[in-house]
Order: structure tokens, then sequence, then C-alpha cells
């Protein structure tokens, strides 16, 4: 059969079926693994909390993260934030997970302290699209390690400064290094963990 | 940008042999047609980034290619830029979709660069000038070779940016602790000139070997 390709119709319903094949296949496709995009979110949340905690870390299974999170974490949600409680050790702690602007896109971290505020449990970044190699180190282990027992200064709060760029572990001093060469990262992340301090400071007071 | 279909090579090089070669030298996209480099200023600092997106541009590359050559005689002049961006950005929201599902990691490192791949100019450049008016073996194989064409020269580029500017491949530290990592390999600006410095060799050497092979002047454009 010879079709008139120039016409004015039968571009458009060449457009109009082409378009619905190719749509319908994204479709179904999408629906397909719906499912397990979720459960991947889910479980990558689960897994920043319990590593907060203390209670697991990147070597734990993935078959395990959810029933250790059943089994020892209560969610709350709070204003414009998620509040986290577990008793570890029969000692309560309370974790807030918060969005914060950051230098290229917004920055989600969980910071996980006791009650009071004084020393912190553990710090993870959920989601950042920092500087590759700069800011993006932010994800880095030894990153959240030097967040691990830290006391918090007197005024409650953790301090970035300049240091060796190696890491700051000591848990008395308050302070940990901040990023080399992502001056304005650090900057997000500091008022991040300090706006997450208060948060629990604030939630833990009514435990 | 220049046709395969115009380019000189030896009379004897089978169709499929010349689309191959065509692709990874005569008519490389980066060094000849100069397409794709966004992506080559974005991804190149780090190997593993880089080649899960030279596997989404060549992947994508093909399968478009040959889906659009063998919907060639059906698709009406007027909408032809429609359908080839409809048909590529398919592909290419295929490739997100498999990576969010099996490879969370990597789609969530790669982020916006997935779907940036549409924007690759050698998509729709193939897609144009080969596509258009060839076979779909033929085109399968010219998208294929320019995928590949393209990835080379990335990873080459990827190489010396991550292990100068991390000291490391794939993620692996290969020097001591001794060794200073160059910042500048990590941003931006460094793909700019090891682009530029790969441009030169590669078109200096063409060049040269051209001049060798003919002694009279080229007879073609200028």
């Amino acid at each position: 059969m010879k079709l008139n390709r120039n016409s004015i119709t039968y571009a458009a319903v060449f457009t109009f079926v082409v378009c619905i094949l190719f749509v319908v296949i994204l479709a179904i496709a999408n629906q397909v693994t719906l499912s397990r995009v979720e459960a991947n979110k889910k479980l990558e949340s689960q897994l920043a909390v319990l590593k907060a905690f203390g209670l697991a870390d990147a070597s734990t299974p993935a078959g395990e993260i959810d029933s250790k999170y059943r089994q020892f974490i209560t969610e709350k949600a709070v204003d414009q934030a998620t509040a986290y409680f577990a008793t570890i050790d029969g000692q309560p702690f309370v974790a807030i997970k918060l969005t914060m602007p950051g230098l290229w896109g917004p920055i989600t971290a969980v910071l996980a302290t006791d009650p009071k505020g004084t020393v912190v449990r553990g710090f993870e970044i959920v989601d950042q699209q920092e500087t590759p190699g700069l800011g993006g180190r932010i994800s880095e282990p030894w990153f959240s390690a030097q967040f691990k027992g830290k006391q918090t200064l007197p005024d409650g709060t953790i301090a970035f400064v300049q240091g060796s760029g190696k890491g700051n572990f000591d848990p008395a001093n308050g302070t940990v290094d901040a990023i080399t060469g992502a001056s304005r990262t650090s900057d997000f992340v500091s008022a991040l963990v300090n706006r997450e301090l208060a948060l629990a400071r604030q939630i833990g007071g009514t435990l | 940008m220049s046709d395969t279909e115009q380019r000189k090579t030896p009379a004897k090089v089978s169709p499929a042999g010349k689309v191959m070669r065509d692709g990874l030298w005569y008519n490389n996209p980066i060094f000849v047609q100069v397409l794709g480099i966004c992506s080559t200023l974005a991804v190149t600092n780090n190997l593993r980034n880089t080649l899960i997106m030279v596997l989404g541009v060549t992947f994508a590359t093909s399968m478009g290619s040959m889906t659009l050559s063998a919907l060639r005689e059906l698709i009406p002049r007027k909408v032809r830029m429609i359908v080839q961006v409809l048909v590529l950005s398919f592909y290419v929201i295929i490739i997100d979709i498999v990576l969010r599902a099996y490879q969370p990691a990597i789609s969530k490192q790669l982020g916006p660069y997935v779907g940036l791949i549409i924007t690759n100019c050698i998509l729709m450049g193939r897609a144009e000038a080969f596509a258009a008016s060839n076979p779909p073996g033929l085109a399968f194989l010219d998208g294929l070779a320019n995928g590949l064409g393209y990835g080379w020269v990335l990873l080459v580029i990827a190489v010396i940016r991550e292990f100068l500017g991390f000291g490391s491949l794939f993620g692996f530290k290969i020097v001591g602790n001794w060794f200073t990592p160059w910042t500048i390999m990590v941003m931006a600006p460094s793909a700019f000139f090891l682009l530029a410095i790969a441009l030169w060799i590669a078109n200096n050497y063409k060049a040269k070997a051209e001049a060798a092979k003919k002694v009279a002047p080229a007879p073609q454009k200028g």
C-alpha cells in the first residue's frame, strides 16, 4: 500500500501511534520495577538511621536491615523532620532526619544523640549532590566517623574547623574537621548538624 | 558535522568495517565531530561513573539508531525530529529505570547525568546523519561504533583525571598516602584542557598520517 507520507493526517496519526506505543512500554517497565525502587529507597533510609544509632554498618546484610529497624526503632514525624527513638543497652537515644540546603542541592542527613544532646551517637548522610571529590566527600566513612561519641561544646553545638582534613577523632573536643577545598559545603553541613542537635534536644526533652 | 558516507577509506573495506573504523577513529564523535562534550566534562573525574555513562550512551545510540532506521520508511519528514527525540529518550528512560531498580547506588551517584544522556548530541547526530538513510543492521553498528568511539576517549580522560585527582583507579587506591591529589583534576576545568590536549594530539596525528598518504594536495573540501 502506498501511503502519502506528506499528508498532515498521516503525520498526526503516525506521531500519535508511536507516542502511545513507546509510552505504554515505559509505563509497564516503570510499574514492574516500582516496588523494587521503593524498597531500595526505604532500605537506604533505614540503613542510614541504623548506622547513625550505631546499630548497623556497611557490612550489615540487606536482609537484616528491615527486621533490625523494626526491632529497635520507632519513628515520629515532627515539624519538617523525622524523629527516631531507640533504646540501646537500656539507654534512650533520639535521632533526627532533616533536609537542608547544600551547595548544589539539598542535603539530607540523620544525626543520633542522647536526649540531652550532649554526646552524639552517630551521623550519616542520606542524600547529597555536592561536588564529587570535594564537597561530595561528606559521604565518605571517615567524615561521619568523626561524630561518633563526640561531646558537644558547652553551647550545645559542634564546631567545624579547618583541621588536618583527615578527621578529628578526639571525642572530648566538640570539633570536627571540615572538608578541605569545600568550605561552602562544610558551612551547609555545619548548619544542618547543629539544627539537628537543637531539634533533638527539643524533642529529647519531652521524653 | 561531516557525513560518514563521504569519508574516504580504502575501497576494499566492507560497509560494516568502514562504519566501525569511522566511529572509532576516522569520524570519532569527540575528535572529529566534537559532539557529546558536556558529558565529557561532567562525569570523567571518576572511572566507574564514566564507564556507566559510556555503556548508557552506547546502548541508547545503537538501539535508538536501529529503531529509527527500521522506522525510516514510515517516519514523515515533517515530524522526524520529534520521533527521533521520542525514540532516543525512550531508551534513555529505560536505562534510568533499570539502574534505579537494580543498581541503586550507581543510579544515585550518577543522579541527573543518566537522564541527560538524551542531550548528548551524538544520539541525535547519528540518528539524523546515519540512521535516517541506512538499513537497521548498519545503523545499529554505527551507533555501537560511535558509542565506543566516544567511550574510549572518555575512559582515557577519566583514567588521567581519577589517577591524578584521587590517586586511584575505579576507586581502588593505586598510590600511597605520600601522594598529594591534584584537586584541579577533580573539577571541571581539568576536563577542558585534557580534552583540548587529546583533540590536539589526535588531529595532529591524523593530519600527519593523511599528509604521508598522499603527496598531492587534498582534492576534497578544505
